[in-house]
């Protein structure tokens, strides 16, 4: 299925370079071109073959190995979906233990999935590691051009719904019901309190929140709800809902008073308005919370393979504390409040499905039938 | 000195000057082989070609082509939604009323400014701009903030007076009236060029005859701009059918939504579905194949119709209000205070708050210039507005240049084709800026020069996306300049490039600084490409603001709002100033 998407994108390129670049240039100037692409054919990339010869070692013996390769690489390039409060943070401690200065692009995380495989389709090594939401590493791990590099170690301290083959969860959002304290003064206590008529009216949904919506609908499956009880649930919350775009539009409106409970805003923004002052809440939680795992990964095409190795480490250990001192929920740290973790390759498999579902789901419209689950 | 051109004082003999290239025989402009004129017209048309067909190749190549060979597929699932027709139906309403609305509004507040002597003048002509320059997402919640039946300040004024909630800014009329008025700008400044462009004399004429001031302007002023209306028409109503962010903060509320939420949606998954996006485009393409059709058609229609710049001079004088101008001017003041210091207002007040509450002591209590503050705390705020400059400021000039030699080709010369070369310039204006941005890293990380990852990748994208306006700007212009003042340069022995030069270019000022200054203005806030296309070291304005928006600081935004609106500003008057010293002069 990918060879001949990429060839055709190539002889596209092709055409299109040939028209502007007549005076005969070589289409495939790019240096690892090669490498990128044939990964398949040619056997493991150099990166790789590093990621295995270090994979073997643990404790200070690999950090200071580590270290002692990273002085002969040539920086390290990060791409990542994380928000800027949180990527400086990051990089700053980074550099303050190692004096490497990671070069970020940052964007949303859809974006950074194009971003990288358009440079991996046409064998460009634009980055070393990767660093967003659990459904792009999941297509990313797909597209096979991820390769596990973290300590087996720290991986282990990750819980299960955060490991996977190509990638592991450097840390969470949560989705959690938050609500105007001067509107709401009997706050939700379980998620099916959001179908309760007393919200109508005082009620947003988030447009792009199908994720959250899939693991709470598996979950109360799971729990021994029918379906039909479950879709009545969702169409007695959709009946009298608003829907905004955007969660940090979420809780400036809801900060205003244009309605008075959010149902799935991530917990940093809304802790984050509330040290502002504003009068918000998202305490005590509504059990449990539907956390979304975001992790990292190294490239197989990785520049500076021991950089990244390093970096990943790092992010699992030392980086925990950073990420937790920037509000974001660290992947290793024990939360007092029950998780239930978005199933990434479900997200992978049927998000489509579940986000037209979702879509659909709109103020006084009946739910269409459920994706079926694949097998 | 070319600013004399209008003047009938100015001989064509006057033309000629010392070192002018050497003059070309009449015939040489139909000789084509290996002239100047050649290589510039032929090397314009490549660029316009290769510009619009990256993307569209793309685009197309995804929508009807998947592995297996043609596949129609994706026609399908982009109409297949049983709720096509409502959606339609509603991105009409809403496109068709915003259109409506801008135009009104654009098109009498150029009128009033550039024709009659209306009072306030200079804060008029800047505010008008404003809407332009405030990006959409805080001009949309700003009027969430001022007239949503929950918490809108100008239904708790007017309460005392209407009764409870007046305004409901989440209805479709809402949505028109954002839309309307945050495109007004683009209208107005296609439509000051034209009237900057009109000989007064014809309504004189028309005055003189017994004529009323209405019919003057229903049978005389109108038809006159009618090429500049129907741009605007046009670049308004695709801009708003394709326009996602209004509809989706204001909309959404009460479940209407529109065909763009499609696209939106279609574009986000993975893997990402091209074919249906594309599919989606396509009757956008349509729409606009047929709009640039009709408006050659009719622009076309008898040349001389609209060529009011012609070798009679003429001053665009004034046109004295009498005793309507008390009510002109509390009309203008009352309309200011309403869609620009209303909404300005709004952005001031939360960007000074740490978080958005309901004006009250308590509120204004807790200003502070925390939010100002950090913006200028951020690392990367002056590289972004550096970058950000040089890329408006060069985006706009090699668009505006580009488009003028187009408008040429187009509008002007006999070439055959010509009219392809308008068409493919409105390409991009129908490609979604994702799609524009994907299409571009395509060819980039495959080129032999080493552009992507570098700030020119960002520049060829702003090229791309902003060359339908640019045209739009330059071939209206175009249609009011009589080809007697081409003629008669050429019969003096003025080559091609000079008249174009000398004549041609400072008669389209009005038109090259509007596009100008649209551009300019714009490309501060575009980010769906940019945000896929820059690289660390070369951020713009746009992704810091969107960076912002990420982190949830909405209030932070706001005073980046309110900071970019000063700036511009300034550039702004600073681009008119400049361009009133070319072309012609005002009394």
């Amino acid at each position: 299925m990918r060879k001949p998407r990429t060839l055709a994108r190539t002889a596209l390129a092709a055409g299109a370079v040939m028209v502007l670049a007549a005076c005969g240039g070589n289409p495939t100037a790019s240096p690892a071109a090669g490498d990128a692409v044939g990964t398949e054919a040619s056997g493991p990339t150099e990166a790789e073959q590093l990621y295995e010869e270090i994979a073997g070692l643990s404790g200070q013996e690999r950090r200071d190995r580590l270290v002692e390769l990273a002085a002969e690489e040539n920086g390290l390039n990060l791409y990542t979906s994380m928000n800027a409060d949180m990527v400086d943070a990051v990089t700053e401690a980074f550099e303050d233990e190692f004096d490497i200065e990671p070069s970020v692009y940052r964007a949303g995380s859809e974006t950074v999935l194009q971003r990288v495989l358009q440079e991996q389709d046409a064998g460009f090594p634009g980055n070393d590691v990767v660093e967003t939401n659990a459904t792009e590493l999941m297509a990313l791990q797909q597209e096979d051009v991820m390769a596990q590099c973290a300590s087996p170690e720290r991986i282990q301290e990750v819980p299960e719904a955060g490991q996977y083959e190509d990638w592991v969860a450097t840390r969470f959002n949560l989705f959690a019901p938050s609500w105007n304290t001067d509107i709401i003064s009997d706050p939700p206590e379980v998620w099916e309190d959001l179908a309760d008529p007393k919200y109508d009216g005082q009620l947003a949904l988030e447009l792009g929140d199908y994720d959250w919506y899939m693991a709470l609908t598996n979950y109360w499956l799971d729990q021994g709800k029918t379906q039909e009880e479950v879709d009545q649930l969702w169409a007695d919350i959709v009946d009298g809902a608003k829907v905004v775009k955007g969660h940090t539009v979420m809780a400036e409106l809801m900060s205003a008073g244009q309605y008075g409970l959010a149902s799935s805003n991530y917990t940093y923004i809304v802790e984050a308005a509330k040290a502002a002052g504003a009068p918000l809440e998202t305490q005590p939680y509504v059990n449990p919370i539907i956390a979304r795992p975001n992790g990292g990964s190294c490239m197989k095409t990785a520049e500076n393979p021991a950089t990244a190795m390093l970096f990943m480490d790092w992010l699992l250990t030392e980086g925990q504390e950073v990420l937790a001192a920037a509000e974001a929920t660290p992947s290793t740290a024990e939360v007092e409040a029950e998780l239930i973790a978005v199933d990434g390759q479900k997200l992978l498999d049927e998000g489509s499905e579940w986000s037209q579902r979702y879509d659909a789901g709109e103020p006084g419209r009946p739910l269409p039938a459920p994706p079926q689950t694949k097998e | 000195m070319t600013a004399n051109l209008a003047d009938p004082a100015v001989t064509p003999e006057e033309l000629r000057r010392p070192d002018d290239d050497t003059p070309e025989p009449r015939a040489a402009r139909w000789r084509w082989p290996l002239t100047p004129k050649m290589f510039i017209v032929a090397g314009v048309a490549a660029a316009i070609g290769y510009l619009a067909l990256v993307p569209l190749g793309y685009l197309i190549w995804g929508t009807f082509f998947d592995a297996q060979g043609l596949d129609l597929g994706s026609f399908q699932r982009a109409y297949g939604d049983g709720r096509m027709g409502e959606l339609w139906g509603n991105s009409l309403a809403f496109a068709g009323g915003a259109a409506l609305l801008s135009i009104t509004v654009g098109t009498t507040l150029a009128y009033l400014n550039v024709r009659t002597a209306v009072p306030f003048k200079a804060l008029f002509f800047a505010a008008s701009i404003v809407p332009l320059i405030v990006p959409g997402i805080l001009y949309t919640v700003s009027w969430i903030f001022l007239a949503s039946p929950q918490i809108g300040l100008l239904n708790a004024f007017l309460e005392p007076i209407f009764g409870a909630a007046p305004f409901n800014i989440f209805t479709i009329w809402g949505m028109i009236w954002v839309e309307g008025l945050h495109s007004s700008p683009i209208v107005f400044l296609l439509m000051v060029a034209a009237f900057r462009s009109m000989d007064p004399s014809l309504e004189e004429s028309a005055l003189m005859s017994g004529a009323s001031r209405m019919q003057t302007l229903r049978k005389v002023t109108l038809p006159l701009v009618r090429p500049a209306l129907l741009s605007s028409i046009l670049v308004i109503l695709i801009t708003s059918l394709e326009s996602f962010e209004v509809p989706a903060l204001l909309g959404l509320q009460n479940g209407i939504y529109v065909f763009t939420s499609r696209i939106y949606f279609v574009l986000r998954s993975y893997p990402q579905d091209l074919g249906a996006a594309g599919a989606l485009a396509v009757s956008l393409l349509a729409v606009a194949v047929i709009g640039v059709a009709v408006t050659r058609l009719l622009a076309g229609k008898g040349s001389k119709t609209y060529q009011t710049v012609t070798g009679k001079g003429f001053r665009p004088r004034p046109l004295d209000l009498g005793k309507w101008k008390p009510v002109v001017g509390v009309g203008i003041l009352f309309y200011f205070f309403v869609t620009v210091v209303g909404p300005l207002l709004v952005l001031l007040y939360a960007a000074l708050l740490p978080f958005y509450q309901a004006p009250s002591w308590e509120a204004f209590a807790s200003f502070t210039f925390d939010n100002f503050a950090q913006v200028f705390e951020m690392n990367s705020a002056a590289r972004a507005l550096k970058n950000s400059l040089i890329l408006g400021l060069s985006s706009a000039a090699i668009v505006m240049s580009l488009m003028a030699v187009a408008a040429w080709i187009s509008v002007r010369s006999t070439i055959p084709g010509r009219g392809i070369v308008e068409q493919l310039s409105f390409v991009p204006l129908v490609i979604p800026g994702i799609v524009l941005g994907l299409s571009i890293s395509f060819v980039y990380l495959r080129f032999p020069l080493p552009i992507y990852g570098t700030i020119l990748i960002l520049l060829i994208a702003y090229c791309t996306k902003y060359m339908p306006y640019g045209m739009r700007y330059a071939s209206t212009s175009m249609t009011q300049i009589s080809a007697e003042l081409e003629e008669s340069a050429m019969v003096s022995g003025a080559s091609w490039w000079t008249t174009f030069r000398r004549v041609l270019l400072p008669l389209l000022s009005p038109g090259i600084t509007a596009g100008f200054i649209y551009i300019l203005v714009v490309s501060f806030r575009e980010l769906s490409s940019s945000i896929l296309l820059y690289s660390p070291g070369n951020e713009v304005l746009s992704i810091l603001i969107w960076e912002q928006f990420e982190n949830g600081s909405f209030n932070v935004l706001a005073a980046i709002g309110v900071l970019m609106v000063l700036a511009l500003m300034f550039m702004v008057t600073v681009a008119y100033k400049l361009g009133a010293k070319v072309g012609l002069r005002e009394d």
